[in-house]
């Protein structure tokens, strides 16, 4: 995923150092005359020279007027052009008969602006131009290359549909639609970007959705003022209230039935194309603590899941710095068999113990990074690498001593049980604040470190939604945070989202 | 700008946090030199100063993982003479490398000697001073000269000095052989000057044993006599303090005793015998927990005060060699029952007597039971408990409810055996 981003990000350079598109043509009407809208055409997509870019001219017998129609060949099919468009416009007879009425495309539609013409043609539609007419019929042929729709890669479950999203948007608003048929379902469209004019798609069920929210969310939108945002991911960071606070407020899925189910709670998502996920609006977080399983599996599984993992993030965010504390500062704590057994491995260790477990963090740190770099046919060799030969032989030159090791290792393992990547990159940050903290401090340095951080997250809002509701501040809500209660139980939707209807389902009793 | 100044403010006051309150005393924990039991003497020729030994661990020992070395000593002792066992911190460090912490200190060995002596209380409160050592560090006391108990202490197979102590400490709890004898129990009872503190009883000093042949469970420290291969250290017995002086030494079956009417302790299994009724050739092996609270009455209104105790037990018995059917004959279990009882009673009012002749205080911590009589503090005081218990009127009665009959409760007619 972060090799998505990165590549994204460069693409997205390149793009806003092209030229800019012509501003003479902003307000251009086409001519009726036929040569002269080709010719501003032509110097439009530079024809010849642009390769894919297709004018055929053709004459329509029943008319008795030269056509031609424009589109670029890589973004649509040529089957419908064929078989849809240019046959039955060859074949017309009738001098009467409209363009509706001849050609069997999906959709036609009529402009005569030169620019928004071109924007359609650029979406994948077939552009008519007829001979004396002052206006081009546009046809829906788009066709652009995709994946299938494929497994879930990050969000991984067990039990469950295994459906991803994938970089198209019209197949992710299916899949959407697959869970939620119900005309309340409503999908917006936005153009976010000046020039390269990504379409967004901002979905959302119109009987539950907040109003406010929503025009919250939609302002934010139309005030963006770039010239490309490829995707997400750079959304994301547009519309987000803290660029540089360490907790992410949007919640990020691949997984068609965790954005089906926020929106039935009345949440907004946001789908691009190019984007083989959603953005969920607005993001607790708790919702980042979730899995898409813990709903699948029966209550005392997912909350046994749901333990384990609250227990994972606090292993990751004290385990190492909660050693250091002990061992340098409060040794007294220790029983006496640990304490020798600790003193008797650091005792050939030349460096002290914080320096030593900050070595073997940034070693796990590199591992991580470097796994992730790597082309997958090399990966598992890096792991084994990485693992056996660092962790043994630093013990075995006395670098390290093995109970860093230990500590180390299952902190960072603990790290993986927080599947979101943001949260994820939020607590292993944490991590390191905690850990230095404590090199310094001690007990105190945590106990600090984590008291500010809980002060800073109840200060973080996310589009007005306080990040740690509903367990503070405290709001009617179906009470899934730590653990979940029977579904027959779950009875609210999240008050804090202030839905229209807060009632899921009339109460067991 | 405003946000400039404002982020300069910040930095200023975060560079004085780091200095003031830093890591600047911090130290690693392989820097240190952990002392396990500290020895404490009374040198004859000299009253001003103690005799310090330092018993100090090899983290070192018996560890795999460090690599190499695993031929080093699992323990260092060192003794000397000083003031006291603050400055002997420092001092030490003329001879052991590491800086010396009392944080790893679990046992506090004073020599029977000095424990006796006038001064000692003196000496041992300096340990409330000094920051390192727990409150919940055992105090014990040894026949002979602590340096000679630690030097002589060889255990073969728990060569970890931390880890004996701790097991056989904790094993005399469990079975009532010596008392619990926390460091900060010693100073509560001697500040409340009512009752008696219990110390565990040490020595490894064999002596020849001559009297009280009948009962094989009754002895102290020394007396039990043993053969084989193995340590010469024994923990039986305790040693009994009065007002922060030692005065006397308890055998085993009289700490059993104390803890069966102590309620603020408890032995997990007694295993002890009892003189059979059916046949007096032989003795009844048996565990003995204690079924329930113990219930105290104490009347502290009459002239006379009174004390009526109530001690629950449970009896379960492990053997039966005079081979009576009493698992399945409800009149031999009674007669069993009420055996078991009167030994007990016997027993305990002997003891009762010792502590009210000999001692002329009790050892129970029943002291804690007869505040709460009292409205204030200056009541209590004026009542006098430790003068007035030599004079109370007490009374023992033991409960028995027998339990299981070992693990088969029947047992084959000798008689059908013989025939």
């Amino acid at each position: 995923m972060i090799k998505l981003r990165k590549s994204v990000k460069k693409k997205d350079k390149e793009v806003s150092e092209s030229p800019k598109q012509n501003k003479e043509t902003t307000n251009l009407t086409i001519d009726p005359s036929l040569e002269q809208t080709l010719k501003i055409f032509r110097e439009i997509y530079t024809v010849p020279t642009n390769h894919d870019v297709i004018i055929r001219n053709l004459s329509i017998p029943g008319k008795d007027k030269p056509a031609a129609i424009i589109f670029i060949k890589t973004i649509t099919d040529p089957q419908i052009i064929e078989q849809n468009i240019i046959k039955p416009l060859q074949s017309s007879t009738e001098p009467f008969q409209s363009i509706e009425d001849i050609v069997s495309a999906q959709t036609i539609s009529t402009e005569n602006n030169i620019n928004q013409i071109a924007t359609k043609i650029n979406n994948g539609n077939v552009a008519l131009f007829i001979e004396g007419e002052d206006l081009a019929f546009l046809f829906d042929a788009s066709n652009f290359e995709s994946r299938t729709v494929e497994k879930t890669e990050n969000e991984n479950v067990v039990k469950g549909p295994k459906e991803a999203f994938n970089e198209k948007a019209a197949t992710n608003i299916s899949l959407i639609r697959k869970r939620i048929k119900s005309e309340n379902l409503v999908v917006e469209s936005a153009i976010v970007s000046n020039e390269s004019k990504n379409d967004l798609f901002i979905i959302y069920q119109k009987d539950l959705v907040n109003e406010k929210l929503l025009q919250n969310v939609k302002a934010r939108v139309k005030s963006l003022d770039t010239n490309a945002i490829q995707n997400l991911s750079l959304l994301e960071q547009y519309i987000e209230e803290r660029k540089y606070s360490i907790f992410p407020t949007t919640l990020y899925t691949e997984r068609p039935d965790r954005a089906a189910s926020f929106i039935e709670d009345g949440y907004i998502i946001l789908i691009m194309d190019n984007s083989p996920d959603t953005l969920i609006i607005p993001a607790t977080f708790w919702s980042f603590y979730h899995s898409a399983e813990d709903h699948y599996l029966r209550l005392p599984y997912a909350n046994f899941t749901r333990l384990l993992r609250i227990l994972a993030l606090f292993i990751t965010l004290f385990a190492s710095a909660l050693y250091v504390a002990v061992v340098t500062f409060h040794a007294e704590m220790i029983p006496p068999d640990l304490l020798l057994a600790i003193a008797a491995t650091r005792e050939r260790v030349p460096f002290p113990a914080a320096i030593e477990v900050f070595i073997m963090e940034i070693a796990f740190e590199l591992i991580r990074e470097a796994g992730l770099r790597v082309p997958s046919p090399i990966g598992p060799t890096i792991g084994i690498v990485g693992a056996l030969i660092l962790g043994q032989a630093a013990v075995q030159a006395n670098i390290v001593s093995p109970i860093v090791v230990i500590i180390v290792a299952l902190g960072g393992l603990s790290s993986f049980a927080i599947g979101d990547i943001s949260m994820n990159f939020a607590i292993r940050i944490s991590r390191f604040m905690m850990l230095l903290s404590a090199s310094i401090f001690g007990l105190y340095g945590i106990t600090s470190i984590f008291v500010m951080g809980l002060f800073y997250m109840l200060s973080i809002k996310s589009f007005g939604v306080p990040y740690l509701a509903p367990m503070t501040p405290n709001y009617i809500s179906s009470e899934d945070t730590i653990i979940r209660r029977t579904l027959q139980k779950e009875i609210f939707r999240p008050g804090y989202v202030k839905p229209k209807n807060l009632k899921k389902r009339q109460g067991e009793n | 700008m405003k946000k400039q100044i404002n982020r300069g403010k910040i930095i200023i006051y975060l560079i004085p946090l780091f200095i003031l309150s830093g890591c600047w005393d911090q130290r690693e924990v392989e820097e240190f030199a952990y002392v396990i039991a500290m020895g404490i003497d009374k040198p004859k020729d000299d009253e001003n100063l103690i005799k310090i030994t330092y018993l100090i661990a090899n983290p070192e020992s018996g560890n795999a993982a460090s690599g190499g070395a695993g031929n080093e000593p699992p323990r260092e002792v060192i003794s000397f003479k000083t003031d006291d066992f603050v400055v002997s911190r420092n001092i030490a460090n003329t001879v052991i490398a590491k800086q010396i912490s009392y944080d790893l200190l679990r046992i506090l060995i004073v020599s029977e000697e000095f424990a006796r002596d006038e001064n000692f209380i003196r000496w041992i409160y300096d340990a409330t001073k000094e920051m390192e050592i727990r409150r919940d560090a055992k105090l014990m006391i040894t026949k002979e000269d602590t340096e000679k108990y630690i030097l002589n202490n060889q255990p073969k197979l728990e060569t970890r000095p931390h880890e004996y102590f701790q097991m056989i400490i904790e094993r005399g709890n469990e079975t009532g052989m010596t008392p619990t004898s926390d460091l900060t129990t010693f100073f509560r009872i001697t500040e409340a000057d009512a009752d008696l503190f219990l110390g565990i009883y040490s020595t490894t000093e064999k002596e020849e044993r001559s009297s009280n042949p009948i009962n094989p469970d009754n002895f102290k420290a020394g007396e039990f006599q043993y053969g084989g291969e193995t340590n010469n250290t024994q923990f039986a017995g305790s040693a009994v303090f009065k007002e922060g002086k030692m005065i006397d030494v308890l055998t085993i079956e009289e700490t059993r005793l104390t803890f069966m009417l102590n309620p603020t302790l408890t032995a997990q299994e007694i295993l002890t015998t009892f003189p059979d009724p059916f046949d007096e050739k032989y003795r009844i092996a048996t565990r003995l927990t204690k079924n329930g609270t113990e219930d105290i009455k104490i009347n502290t209104k009459k002239s006379t005060p009174s004390i009526d105790v109530n001690v629950p037990i449970l009896v379960e018995v492990l053997t039966n060699h005079s081979m009576e059917h009493y698992a399945k004959d409800s009149q031999k279990r009674k007669t069993l029952n009420k055996s078991f009882e009167q030994a007990l009673e016997k027993k305990l009012n002997e003891l009762i007597r010792k502590t009210q002749e000999e001692y002329k205080a009790d050892p129970f911590g029943w002291s804690l039971i007869a505040r709460k009589k009292f409205l204030t503090i200056p009541e209590w005081e004026a009542f006098d408990w430790m003068k007035k218990y030599p004079e109370m009127d007490i009374n023992i009665t033991v409960d028995v409810e027998l339990g299981k009959f070992g693990r088969q409760g029947d047992i084959p007619k000798l008689k059908e055996i013989r025939d």
